[in-house]
């Protein structure tokens, strides 16, 4: 299971790494931005993108919607993990095609839950 | 005022003349009289024009040179921008800090608990008398290693969490910088408040005050500002998400 972690606060991917670690996800990789994530994305062989909302060259919501919009990525499972709690955003997500939407601040307890309800949905096929 | 003098006793002659004038059907004369009157109350209108410009030119200088403006500009609000740059930093820094205490701890919390675990295991055996007096031996051996390693990695613990306890210091210092912008942002409020009645002259408060923050991207919640529109919470971003068949 390989993830990629996009987060332009370094800090942020540091702590979503020691909690994917904790759950058993050592194999994780990171980008700081929308622009450094998608080469990575198309040339990696990602199981599962978690991506920040706000970030400087790229947003997370364009970065959904490039990857769904590109033929060998569009079936990739992405969560967003985001400080971005407007109504028309979440809808918007949705709308693009997130799989899961937690806000910050989280607990490991909800990206645990969230994290087991996109791969209980790819297993169900 | 203008007016007052405007209805004067040679005007009010100007004007018995211009009615004679009218109506002895003299219109030369009428409209020399009429051009009099309007020469007069033009240079009146620019004499008070004058007067006006005048008085704005003064107070735009006033307030142009004025020291606290300047320092404000070239001095105070660069200090700002590196203030809470400055507040980036030692904010990043600490939860490193932590980040790394946390690291650094972890391993050790799961090789304790794993070897916990298997000597626990072993000590069973040894209590349901399932162990011979060899493995005993080894056990023993064991056991005292335990020990020694485990009060080695309580103390490795403990200063792992004395480094996540100092890493907090940041907060007391950050907190006094963030209020000095505070002050400084208020300090730019008033001048602004001041420049925008001194170019409208009207009271200036509208309704911005009563509208939110209306940036495309809010960013974190913050009570006040721009909690309008938002959920509040992961339960709410779920019910959101449910209700609409997501």
């Amino acid at each position: 299971m390989k993830i990629l972690i996009v987060d332009d606060f370094s800090t942020m991917r540091r702590i979503i790494k020691n909690l994917l670690r904790d759950l058993g996800f050592q194999n994780t990789a990171e980008a700081d931005d929308g622009t450094t994530a998608l080469p990575l994305l198309q040339s990696g062989n990602f199981d599962l993108l978690i991506t920040d909302w706000n970030m400087p060259g790229m947003q997370g919501i364009d970065l959904l919607k490039h990857v769904r919009a590109d033929q060998k990525l569009a079936a990739l499972p992405v969560l967003m993990v985001t400080a971005e709690q407007k109504r028309e955003q979440i809808v918007e997500a949705a709308q693009a095609g997130v799989n899961g939407y937690v806000v910050k601040p989280f607990t490991a307890q909800t990206l645990k839950e969230k994290l087991e309800k996109i791969f209980q949905r790819i297993e169900g096929g | 005022m203008a007016d007052s003098k405007f209805i004067s006793d040679e005007n009010i002659a100007r004007a018995r003349d211009l009615v004679a004038t009218m109506e002895r059907g003299d219109e030369t004369g009428a409209k020399d009289v009429i051009d009099d009157l309007t020469n007069i109350r033009e240079s009146d209108l620019y004499q008070e024009m004058g007067k006006l410009t005048r008085e704005l030119h003064d107070a735009i200088t006033a307030f142009g040179m004025d020291e606290q403006i300047n320092k404000l500009a070239e001095m105070e609000i660069p200090n700002a921008r590196q203030r809470l740059r400055h507040v980036i930093e030692m904010t990043d820094q600490a939860a490193n800090r932590t980040l790394e205490a946390v690291e650094n701890s972890l391993p050790i919390c799961e090789a304790m608990g794993s070897r916990s675990r298997e000597l626990h295991t072993e000590w069973n055996r040894f209590t349901k008398r399932d162990m011979n007096l060899t493995e005993f031996v080894h056990l023993a051996k064991r056991l005292d290693g335990f020990f020694a390693t485990n009060t080695g990695d309580a103390d490795k613990l403990r200063d792992s969490l004395n480094n996540v306890l100092m890493a907090q210091d940041f907060q007391d210092l950050t907190s006094q910088i963030i209020k000095k912008v505070i002050t400084l942002v208020e300090e730019v409020e008033s001048n602004l408040v001041a420049l925008v009645k001194l170019t409208s002259g009207k009271n200036t408060k509208t309704n911005a005050a009563q509208q939110q923050s209306s940036e495309i991207l809010a960013g974190p919640v913050v009570p006040g500002v721009n909690d309008k529109g938002v959920v509040s919470g992961q339960d709410e971003v779920d019910d959101l998400l449910s209700s609409l068949g997501f």
